[in-house]
């Protein structure tokens, strides 16, 4: 039977379909906007366009993320954490500790062998250090959002960002803008304010065996390369990041059809 | 104050109450039927808040775990400022208070147990109190705001220091506290309290002790999250050393003994630790569907201590000391509950602001990771709802609660 899992996310949403052999044969991604159902609708069409497949094909649904129980059709919802564990565990069995950045919080989580969780930690008050922390400082500096992790290599004398308050580093960095500090300097720290905010939930987790970064950010090779600074340590990149929360919950509707 | 003048003015703060919290949000979407014994405590608690408010009433505020046998010696009515925080959360009006407080310039970072009381004795809703009767520990902010309410009012102020360890010097140095608070009490009020007022409220304290132990023993091996909830109000009320609370912990026990092994579903249990909610909180309902919730507080050991009715201010002052949270004695006492109780998590409410439950944080992760417990702290606001979304705190439940099955 085929499964369906989808990641409401607060950015964005995510499909993924799955096979009887745990294979992803179909996925997507679109922009959430203000809409979360008509988002899931979008991206379920989407990736069954993508796989060729019906809607009657699909046996069992699972959500996760934010609008996760907003979703009429789902057969189930499960938290992110769990699904982000699983779906990383998928393809890389030896991860045992996940940073997970998305839009709105970011999550450090340690599996176990058999891809369950065994303890995570979120961020708590404030987004500085998720995605969303990144769009609104890209915003101040002008530059693409998928431009930073480019801008961030030519840094030469990275610059110190507050990793406290989103709101806070935003007024920093238009300040630090406004006397004309080089912009790649300013992404390095911006970059390196989220390492600190990431490190600090990797240990409070318990740092252990390999490291894998899933969700949207870790396309961001500028935030990756901090937390690699940071950390003293390699970071794997899973494939297709951001989609590992639905491929976690496609792989939970195949445990339970 | 002229008793007269006093009595005139809570007629003012009574009616300036009913207007702030007289609109309650929706009690609870749950359909049970409470226990004889929460029926008991509701009328009681509404009979004694109605009767601060008359001419003639003595009312004391006190902290948490203020010792109220002494309050109930001078038949006096314990106002307790951090319980009356969660008749505010369930006010649909609670802003207008914190709005209050920030115009007066009272920072957000500051608890909301502390601003809520603060925040509603501005709004001049508390009768105004004979006294302010505060402990230092275990939390000493708690007894600042007593400092400052005193001062509001022109109320006396008396305030018991706990000190940590408990041996004869620190038990003998909180005796002489007491005695002189007693004897400065007299001497304001003008009356003599003899030796017969005190031994009988320790009587009737000890009375509900008995029960309360019971009813403890009953929790360990029964699935009874409705009792625990119960016990969890009668601490927070801490109505020990009168006759109706005897009753009530009588009631719970008889009830409790009625229900244990009717339920025979063994369901997860996690121990709330740290402020409670209302009991109708989202969170709670939430966490109910799935797990039965045992609280943490109501479980303490100076809970259960039988006061000695020969020497009575020195048993207090010893129960006084157990409050403190000693890092040591939490972490054995914490460690027995987990073992009595068959805890399988933690769940650390972490309240803006309280630096006290974040401070021993730390000690209780490291119970439940020594004991293999699964353990969550949260960052919530119980009272003031600026300062939470119940959607970011139950992403965070809902992967602990995954955890746990």
């Amino acid at each position: 039977m085929i499964t369906a899992g989808i990641d409401i996310g607060s950015l964005s949403t995510k499909c993924a379909l799955m096979d009887e052999d745990q294979k992803v044969i179909g996925f997507d991604v679109v922009l959430t906007g203000g809409n979360n159902k008509a988002a899931t609708e979008e991206v379920y069409k989407k990736a069954l366009a993508n796989a060729k497949l019906k809607r009657s094909d699909v046996g069992y649904v699972v959500t996760t993320g934010y609008g996760r129980e907003n979703i009429p059709f789902a057969d189930k919802h499960v938290s992110e954490i769990t699904c982000h564990a699983l779906g990383m565990h998928i393809t890389n069995p030896e991860i045992r500790t996940i940073l997970e950045i998305g839009g709105q919080d970011s999550k450090a989580i340690r599996v176990n062998e058999d891809g369950h969780v065994d303890n995570f930690h979120m961020n708590d008050k404030c987004a500085a250090g998720c995605g969303r922390f990144l769009e609104v400082t890209a915003r101040a500096m002008g530059v693409e959002l998928g431009e930073l992790g480019g801008i961030s290599e030519k840094s030469e004398n990275t610059v110190k960002i507050s990793s406290t308050c989103t709101v806070f580093a935003e007024t920093e960095i238009v300040s630090l803008v406004a006397v004309g500090t080089a912009i790649p300097d300013i992404v390095k720290g911006v970059h390196n304010s989220i390492a600190t905010r990431a490190t600090s939930l990797l240990r409070a987790v318990g740092l252990s065996g390999p490291l894998g970064m899933s969700g949207g950010v870790a396309l961001n090779s500028g935030v990756v390369k901090s937390v690699e600074e940071a950390l003293g340590k390699e970071v794997y990149i899973v494939e297709n990041p951001q989609v590992r929360g639905a491929i976690g919950a496609a792989s939970i509707g195949q445990r339970l059809v | 104050m002229l008793q007269e003048t006093i009595g005139q003015e809570r007629q003012i703060q009574y009616q300036n109450l009913l207007n702030l919290v007289g609109d309650q949000r929706q009690d609870t979407d749950e359909d049970k039927p409470l226990l004889k014994a929460s029926q008991m405590r509701s009328i009681i608690n509404s009979h004694r808040m109605m009767q601060a408010y008359r001419e003639g009433s003595r009312v004391a505020y006190v902290s948490e775990q203020f010792p109220s046998e002494i309050a109930f010696a001078f038949d006096m009515i314990p106002w307790n400022l951090e319980s009356m925080a969660i008749m505010l959360a369930q006010s649909v009006d609670v802003d207008r208070v914190f709005k209050l407080t920030q115009e007066h310039q009272l920072s957000r970072d500051i608890c909301s147990f502390l601003r809520g009381p603060y925040g509603m004795m501005m709004e001049n809703c508390y009768p105004t109190p004979d006294f302010v009767l505060t402990n230092t520990q275990p939390c000493e902010g708690l007894s600042k705001v007593g400092l400052i309410s005193g001062k509001g009012y022109k109320a006396p102020v008396l305030a018991l220091h706990a000190p940590n360890s408990i041996d004869e010097d620190s038990l003998s140095y909180l005796v002489k506290q007491m005695e002189h608070m007693m004897s400065r009490m007299e001497e304001d009020l003008g009356i003599e309290v003899g030796p017969d007022s005190l031994k009988s409220v320790v009587e009737y304290s000890n009375q509900a002790r008995e029960y309360y132990n019971k009813t403890v023993q009953l929790l360990r091996s029964n699935s009874l999250p409705d009792v625990s909830r119960e016990l969890q109000e009668i601490f927070g009320m801490n109505y020990f050393g009168v006759k109706e609370n005897a009753r009530i912990c009588k009631v719970l026990y008889e009830e409790a003994m009625q229900l244990a092994g009717k339920e025979t579903s063994k369901r997860k249990r996690v121990l709330w630790i740290g402020q409670v909610p209302e009991e109708s909180h989202e969170i709670l309902q939430h966490m109910r569907e799935v797990v039965d919730i045992v609280y943490w507080a109501p479980l303490w050991d100076a809970n259960m201590m039988m006061l000695d009715e020969k020497d009575p201010l020195k048993s207090i002052a010893e129960r006084a000391i157990l409050y403190h949270w000693d890092a040591e004695r939490t972490k054995v006492e914490t460690s027995q509950i987990c073992e009595d109780h068959e805890i399988d998590g933690f769940l650390i409410a972490n309240v803006w602001g309280c630096r006290n439950v974040m401070g021993i944080s730390q000690v209780l992760r490291d119970i439940a990771n020594s004991k293999k417990l699964k353990h969550l702290t949260i960052s919530i606001d119980l009272v003031d709802r600026n300062n939470y979304a119940f959607n970011q705190v139950k992403n965070r439940v809902d992967a602990f609660l995954e955890l746990l099955q």
